[in-house]
């Protein structure tokens, strides 16, 4: 695994807070570098993805949840961690089902515990750019059927959908199937899904 | 000595808002001082009754006539009171020292051939008053008690008890009128509004002084003292009692020298309006010197009917005087109520404020905190070869941070997080929780918090932060309380519910703290809300122990 893929930012309105984290995750094996404001970060990420993502919730022109969404938009094998010293029971519901989260950590923190949810993340982002890279070569035909296909419909109805003869879903099938090196349709179903 | 009676609250006391959550019966803190046996007390007790009995009874002669009861009964109001503070179960006690008592008096003779009767006639009003004492209470106690507001349950058994009695003696006199020696069903009734009115009047003016200085004796307030201070320094309150007792019975007794007989009115209006204005004390201290005036005109060689029509009028007065000075004294306790419900409304807005306050503490402290325990720690490690002093330091650091960051978050649960749905909650995370944050309390007032055995199976559906609550202030009353410093918390299955209990030992000379009374009320409150309710402290052989009872969640239920 390169450097790059253990590449961690840190996002926090308190400069020193965020320094420490990264500072943590560095002597971890992490490569961290900590943000003081979300837009800066969303400015140069396309440049340099990282593997992951801890930030605050609540900062002044963006917060980490709206933060979060953007990330996931630009790039959908990035693990985002939330940390808040705010902690409610609706917000951390909130941050793994809505926002993609990975873990909802409490301040002061809990540092085996962000050390936890920082390897699981950076390890999730990994398996996650794997199945993204298999799927990504698919025309977007191709990714329609995938799209079906994983929900678990037969190529002929697939054919009625999309308006297509069953043959023609049967040879995009085939590409599917070559293109991802997938070995039957579970391992298609595994993945379309996150995790 | 030992119980607390809120029915007879006396006029200084009517500010102690908390004994009006006491329902009857319901022992507080027994601040017996001596450890006399308890059988001895109602020995002694009982030998006092008898005495007192025998007294009263043979005053009560002087305005008996053939075949009547006596019409100034002061024997009903020593059992009443007696009843009243012992409780009913000393009926049958009561019922054994007046038939001694008839014995030795010469009333009856064990060999008559009517026996049984005679005795039953002794027992029969014994028996009314413990009823009639047994249902006021019941009335009074527990879920009934908001309708029946002191000093109301007393003033009903008072006027309830001598007309039970005297009903109960209707079958009697009906079926064996040779007993009583009278013929006519007039007559019959005579004798037993003859009985009603003895009654009442013995029971109003008896009853209610000697259990003022029950009370005054028990609890080691000063109830009656004080009140009379009160009323020596009221002057002008004295003084207007005074005109108006003596205009009533100038009046009274103007009416009757032109003629128009004795006339009740006067008096009635002046022993109603000192009732309304003054309460029950100084309403009571009319009523004595009125019937004072009144018992010896009637005494001795005067007609039965002209006696019993007096009494009738003594009686009314008596009656409206005491009723009157009832609800003047209900509604003093009901003001202290709403101020008391003021005074938590106010104490209720700062805790809010101060919760509020805390919350954004607790977060600014927060984020500095997370830097430190992070750098604590580093530091902490990379000085692991360092020089024993650094390194000393750096662990010492780091702990202490460790240890401020736990408090921070297990804070910060307990204040921030009320939006909260009800969840379910092991009994023994509550009681870590709350005997971690209480520690440094206990500490400060050198007690010792002990886990005792918690079942970790046992759930409730709680409010963590509420429950949270009412059991710190439980546990804070018992810190205070605790004579050796040792507190215990302990949570045990009781049938479907749970039991969650705070323990800890009184010394002898235990009284309640002053201000103890809003973190129970709080508590009580909290515990009602999740479908519980809460056991107040009760002392027995000097431990402590209050509980909250929760309804078990889940499979336990």
């Amino acid at each position: 695994m390169s450097i790059n893929d253990r590449k961690v930012y840190v996002v926090d309105d308190d400069a020193d807070l965020g320094a420490a984290v990264a500072r943590l995750l560095g002597r971890h094996g992490f490569s961290a570098q900590s943000f003081l404001d979300p837009v800066q970060l969303l400015d140069i990420y396309a440049q340099a993805p990282a593997a992951c993502i801890v930030t605050d919730v609540m900062m002044d022109d963006l917060d980490g949840f709206g933060f979060a969404d953007r990330i996931r938009v630009m790039d959908p094998g990035a693990a985002i961690i939330f940390m808040t010293a705010w902690p409610t029971t609706a917000n951390a519901v909130d941050s793994v089902r809505r926002h993609g989260g990975i873990d909802y950590l409490e301040k002061p923190l809990d540092e085996a515990r962000l050390l936890a949810a920082v390897s699981e993340g950076v390890d999730w982002s990994g398996r996650r750019r794997q199945q993204l890279a298999r799927t990504a070569t698919l025309s977007p035909r191709e990714r329609e059927v995938f799209d079906l296909l994983v929900q678990g419909h037969s190529n002929k109805v697939i054919a009625g959908m999309l308006a297509l003869s069953p043959k023609t879903v049967e040879d995009h099938r085939a590409s599917i199937m070559s293109k991802t090196e997938a070995n039957g349709l579970a391992q298609l179903i595994a993945l379309a899904s996150p995790d | 000595m030992l119980r607390v009676f809120p029915c007879f609250t006396t006029l200084n006391e009517l500010g102690n808002a908390k004994r009006m959550m006491i329902p009857f019966g319901q022992i507080q803190y027994r601040r017996g001082r001596t450890p006399m046996p308890r059988q001895l007390v109602n020995l002694l007790l009982m030998l006092a009754y008898g005495l007192a009995f025998w007294l009263t009874l043979g005053l009560a002669a002087h305005w008996g006539g053939k075949g009547f009861y006596s019409v100034w009964f002061p024997a009903a109001g020593l059992r009443l009171a007696l009843l009243w503070h012992a409780g009913p179960r000393f009926t049958p006690a009561i019922a054994a020292v007046e038939i001694l008592v008839n014995l030795a008096m010469g009333r009856f003779s064990i060999t008559s051939p009517d026996l049984a009767m005679t005795l039953w006639g002794i027992l029969r009003p014994v028996l009314a008053y413990g009823g009639v004492v047994a249902l006021i209470r019941w009335l009074s106690s527990g879920r009934r008690a908001g309708v029946m507001a002191p000093p109301m349950p007393f003033s009903l058994a008072a006027v309830a008890a001598p007309g039970i009695a005297a009903f109960s003696a209707l079958p009697e006199a009906l079926l064996r009128p040779d007993r009583t020696a009278v013929e006519s069903i007039q007559d019959v009734m005579i004798s037993l509004t003859a009985f009603a009115v003895g009654d009442l009047l013995g029971v109003l003016i008896v009853a209610p002084p000697l259990l003022w200085v029950a009370e005054t004796m028990s609890q080691r307030r000063i109830g009656m003292i004080a009140a009379l201070r009160e009323c020596a320094i009221r002057g002008s309150a004295t003084l207007e009692v005074a005109l108006l007792l003596a205009g009533g019975i100038a009046t009274t007794w103007l009416l009757n020298r032109i003629g128009l007989g004795s006339q009740p009115m006067p008096l009635i209006l002046a022993v109603a309006w000192v009732g309304l204005r003054f309460g029950r004390f100084p309403v009571w201290m009319a009523l004595t010197i009125v019937s004072i005036l009144v018992l010896p005109e009637t005494a001795g060689a005067f007609s039965t009917t002209d006696r019993l029509h007096l009494h009738l009028d003594l009686a009314t007065v008596v009656v409206v005087g005491y009723l009157a000075g009832s609800y003047c004294d209900a509604q003093k306790e009901a003001r202290t109520d709403i101020e008391r419900r003021d005074r938590l409304l106010f104490q209720a807005e700062r805790l809010k404020t101060l919760r509020a306050m805390s919350v954004a503490v607790i977060h600014e402290i927060s984020q500095p905190l997370s830097t430190l325990a992070i750098e604590a720690k580093h530091l902490h490690q990379i000085t692991g070869g360092a020089d024993d002093e650094i390194m000393r330091s750096a662990a010492l650091v780091d702990r202490k941070a460790a240890t401020l960051s736990n408090l921070v978050r297990r804070l910060r649960r307990f204040g921030g997080a009320a939006v909260d749905e009800p969840s379910a909650l092991p009994v023994s995370a509550l009681i870590e929780s709350v005997a971690a944050i209480a520690a440094p309390e206990a500490r400060d007032q050198g007690a010792s918090l002990k886990l005792g055995p918690i079942d970790p199976d046992l759930v409730v559906f709680a409010q963590e932060v509420e429950l949270t609550q009412a059991l710190m202030n439980l546990l804070r009353n018992a810190i205070h309380a605790a004579s050796d410093g040792n507190v215990e918390l302990s949570g045990e299955k009781e049938e479907e519910m749970v039991r969650i209990m705070v323990t800890n030992r009184v010394g002898p000379s235990h009284r309640a703290k002053a201000g103890m009374g809003v973190g129970s009320l709080v508590a009580q409150a909290i515990v009602e809300a999740h479908g519980g309710h809460l056991e107040k402290a009760k002392v027995q052989d000097g431990v402590a122990h209050a509980s909250i009872i929760l309804p078990l969640a889940g499979d336990n239920a």
